[in-house]
């Protein structure tokens, strides 16, 4: 077991009964079966073709479209949510975040830049940027108070983000007296979001570069790395030197942020700020994010699976309505569907250990 | 025996509440010795291993490194001051893999701006964490594999060479052979006499009484808070070594002032 040979250049000594770096075939066909992605594509593939043949209106480009769009604003929520869930936590408020930025932003954008029917077309850009930014920073503030109770005050993330979402939903209430807050609804790049028109609407191919950059931050950076070190064994990443207070600051900011940008996106999608427009949403969140594969536990999780997990979701919701299934029936396969992911993950682990 | 001194705490204490855990110990680690230390459990031995390692700080006493006084305040400053610590069963982070826990905290990143945002260059880091491990000693698997993969025993050895390959002036290694089987502890053992031979100063706290009187040079013993023994190893068998630990030999005296 000792190192024979020092000198050997780019692989030194590798131990002869270890197996070499490249993998047999055998091995790899085998890698590439349990591989998590190739298990959701296959399911989506399937999802497609089964829909497509009770319903073969089912495939076709609106409905592609159609699902894209409701994507689109769950996707946000679950990439942040697939950084907390590794990172070991989790973030109920991402629902809420969508309401309440959603409403700040478009009463900001009412009542302080004076935004109304008569603007329209290029005019509206300024008003909706400075929207956006708003509507991160609301989400953000969230974010950041969301870390001040887990990191300040201990307080467990289920226990401190169910009371900013609580806290969040209701500020969005009190804020539009319940009522939504519309106004743009001629804005020309509202027009472009409507999935009917533009099937790759402008505010979708912001959310597909942001969820690309996401995961390669996931994947490539340190970012990444130290949020995974955090979820895996918290105590070996401090013994690192790594300051896991403030990575978790970071962490539930990005979360809230990413819920702030979502609510610019329901926001442009119903032309309103609309207190309950996020409701329910985090939990398709933490669907998504356990379908496409994370461990509440931490540790685990990839953003592709998360992007797959999303997109598996709204196919399942829109290919049931489009069936005849009474919409009701949705939750309950939504249900089947994680409970059926985690027993998945569940017997992989073990499959691993042996 | 070795050389100069070059980490020392003097009379320091820690208390919990009103329970002391340590009680004015003093003790000196010189360049290329592997010091023992050793007590039962609720001795002070993991205070006294918090209180090396900057994990904790203590209520009094002094902190020397290289003869200049330092205090920690986390384990990143005396990481980065040259002290490294292995603790009890929890050195990695599992789900990563054998290179990202080698790297862990002091991770190589890729040239320009890509660099500064924190992307990692993570062939060379395979390639180096592989290196790294072999010059202390220690021949593991492909270094992109997770550490969840490996053995318990492959395990302490990445969590123990990363550890020595790092440390710049002291290691403490906290139960290094725990839940080992005798030839993995061995080899453990073949990696604290490497450390030794780099020239670092090896604090080695265990329970199994056997490896300690095997490699070490000099040994500490803690009873109640207190250090009660300080002296070299030839000066110990077994059996006066548990009755030192124990109190069932009262310490005729205390080296090191």
């Amino acid at each position: 077991m000792t190192n024979s040979n020092q000198t050997t250049a780019r692989k030194p000594g590798i131990p002869a009964e270890q197996k070499p770096v490249p993998l047999a075939l055998t091995a790899r066909i085998s890698t590439l079966a349990s591989n998590q992605s190739t298990i959701l594509i296959g399911v989506m593939v399937l999802l497609i073709v089964v829909f497509s043949v009770l319903e073969p209106k089912f495939f076709s480009a609106p409905t592609a479209s159609n699902i894209l769009t409701d994507w689109g604003s769950v996707v946000l929520i679950a990439v942040g949510q697939t950084f907390v869930v590794i990172s070991g936590g989790i973030d109920l408020s991402v629902g809420a975040i969508i309401g309440l930025s959603g409403v700040v932003s478009a009463w900001t954008m009412a009542n302080v830049l004076k935004v109304d029917q008569t603007v329209s077309g290029a005019d509206a850009s300024g008003p909706l940027l400075i929207g956006t930014l708003v509507s991160v920073g609301v989400g953000l503030l969230v974010g950041l108070t969301n870390a001040f109770l887990i990191n300040k005050l201990r307080i467990v993330p289920f226990i401190a983000t169910l009371s900013t979402m609580g806290a969040a939903l209701g500020l969005s209430v009190i804020i539009s007296s319940g009522q939504p807050i519309g106004s743009a609804n001629n804005f020309s790049l509202i027009a472009a979001m409507d999935p009917k028109t533009n099937p790759l609407s402008w505010a979708l191919i912001v959310v597909i570069v942001v969820v690309t950059i996401a995961g390669l931050f996931l994947h490539k950076a340190r970012f990444g790395l130290y949020t995974y070190a955090i979820g895996s064994n918290t105590f070996a990443a401090r013994g690192a030197g790594i300051n896991v207070e403030r990575h978790l600051t970071l962490v539930y900011a990005l979360s809230g942020a990413l819920a702030g940008l979502a609510g610019m996106y329901v926001y442009l999608r119903l032309g309103a700020g609309s207190p309950s427009s996020g409701t329910g949403r985090e939990l398709d969140a933490i669907a998504a994010v356990v379908i496409g594969g994370a461990s509440l536990m931490g540790g685990i999780g990839r953003i592709w699976g998360t992007v797959l997990g999303a997109l598996i979701l709204f196919t399942v919701q829109s290919g049931l309505i489009m069936v005849g299934v009474a919409p009701d029936w949705k939750k309950v396969v939504v249900a089947i569907l994680i409970a059926a992911a985690v027993a998945a993950q569940t017997l992989q682990s073990k499959n691993g250990r042996k | 025996m070795t050389g100069e001194v070059i980490y020392e705490v003097k009379n320091v204490s820690k208390r919990y509440g009103s329970v002391v855990a340590l009680d004015g110990a003093s003790l000196k680690l010189h360049a290329g010795e592997v010091l023992g230390l050793v007590g039962d459990n609720g001795a002070g031995k993991s205070t006294l291993v918090k209180v090396l390692s900057g994990a904790h700080q203590p209520n009094g006493g002094k902190i020397y490194l290289d003869g200049v006084e330092r205090t920690w305040g986390s384990p990143r400053e005396a990481l980065e001051a040259g002290v490294e610590t292995l603790y009890q069963d929890s050195g990695l982070a599992p789900h990563l893999t054998v290179s990202q826990n080698v790297f862990l905290g002091r991770e190589k990143t890729v040239k320009g701006i890509f660099g500064k945002m924190g992307f990692l260059a993570r062939k060379e880091m395979e390639h180096d964490a592989h290196e790294d491990l072999e010059r202390v000693g220690i021949a593991v698997p492909a270094s992109d594999r997770p550490v969840s993969q490996l053995s318990g025993g492959q395990r302490q050895a990445v969590a123990i060479g990363r550890a020595v390959a790092w440390a710049r002036r002291v290691i403490i290694l906290d139960e290094p052979t725990n839940h080992l089987g005798a030839r993995q502890a061995g080899e453990v053992l073949q990696v604290v006499r490497a450390a030794k031979a780099k020239g670092l100063g090896v604090i080695f706290i265990s329970h199994t009484l056997p490896h300690v009187l095997e490699v070490t040079d000099r040994v500490v013993v803690l009873r109640l808070g207190k250090i009660v023994m300080d002296a070299p190893t030839s000066e110990f068998d077994g059996d006066r070594l548990i009755g030192v630990l124990t109190g069932t030999i009262q310490t005729v005296r205390v080296e090191g002032d």
